[in-house]
């Protein structure tokens, strides 16, 4: 019975410190220097982080819109349309079903990464460096994940125009030769 | 005349407060108005519509930058001949030209050397 309480003790403690440890493994590694260069030059990168934040915001409002849109408006439409007319639509409906998941994903790592920058700029940067230094870090992660959700959304705009193409190729100009 | 004044005072019973019907009805409206509020900022954070609200204090110098033009749709019935999918394409191309001339939430503006917090 010993035996387990100590196992148990010494898992929960190992847990513990792989939670934690992650989070100062960026700031553990910070000299002096480093410290006292943030703490200068951090009220400079707090209003750039700030403008930053805000011109994100009509960025992904426009861009949101106008995916959606086009997933809603264009590429439902088309496959619909196609459908009514007992075409075999079917790699269209997938690649706009991928549109669509890849277009959740994205307003949902956005979401994620625009409330981490509304916590990052709040942070007293003179008074906590290290801690303002591994979120910039955090967000900057997560601003790469955004950016990795918009080139998805690129590539299934690309590949829903080359369905296009295919389904025409096979389909209608195969017919009218 | 005394007994007139000995009658209404008889009338005017006191009602200890956690009797007052009115002060519940109070009580009990403001604190079920709370809850709601609280369930609709909830509602508000989780669904995403927080990072679509640009009312928000501090986003008025962008409200002008959020695109207002109409979205122009396709026809979802109609017949399919080879005219029909060169419109789909032509409409396609000009819509998604509105999102792949900007490269998106770029890492390299929250690099150390950008915010001026690079190691010395």
């Amino acid at each position: 019975m010993k035996s387990i309480v100590s196992s148990f003790v010494v898992f929960v403690a190992f847990v513990a410190f792989a939670m934690i440890a992650p989070v100062h493994a960026q700031g553990s590694g910070m000299t002096d220097a480093h410290i006292a260069s943030i703490k200068t030059n951090c009220p400079l990168a707090l209003g750039t982080l700030g403008r930053i934040h805000v011109n994100d915001a009509p960025q992904f409002i426009n861009s949101n819109q106008t995916y959606f849109s086009i997933g809603d408006k264009l590429m439902a439409h088309l496959n619909s349309r196609l459908t009514l007319n007992k075409y075999d639509a079917s790699m269209l409906v997938k690649t706009a079903s991928d549109f669509n998941d890849a277009l959740s994903n994205y307003r949902s790592v956005y979401k994620s990464y625009e409330e981490m920058m509304s916590q990052l700029v709040r942070i007293d940067c003179q008074r906590a460096p290290v801690t303002f230094y591994d979120n910039v870090a955090a967000a900057r992660e997560q601003r790469a994940e955004v950016h990795t959700a918009v080139v998805r959304l690129h590539e299934l705009l690309k590949q829903y125009r080359e369905d296009v193409k295919t389904f025409s190729a096979e389909n209608l100009e195969a017919t009218n030769g | 005349m005394d007994n007139i004044s000995d009658s209404h005072d008889d009338l005017h019973v006191h009602i200890p407060w956690y009797q007052q019907r009115l002060l519940w009805l109070v009580s009990g409206s403001v604190t079920i108005a709370f809850c709601l509020v609280l369930v609709a900022m909830a509602l508000y954070a989780s669904s995403g519509s927080a990072q679509l609200d640009i009312s928000r204090p501090g986003y008025k110098s962008v409200q002008d930058k959020v695109d207002s033009t109409t979205f122009e749709s396709f026809p979802a019935t109609g017949d399919v001949d080879k005219k029909a999918i060169d419109d789909f394409l032509e409409l396609y191309d000009k819509q998604t030209k509105r999102v792949n001339s900007t490269d998106a939430f770029s890492d390299s503006a929250l690099t150390d050397a950008a915010l001026g917090i690079a190691a010395p």
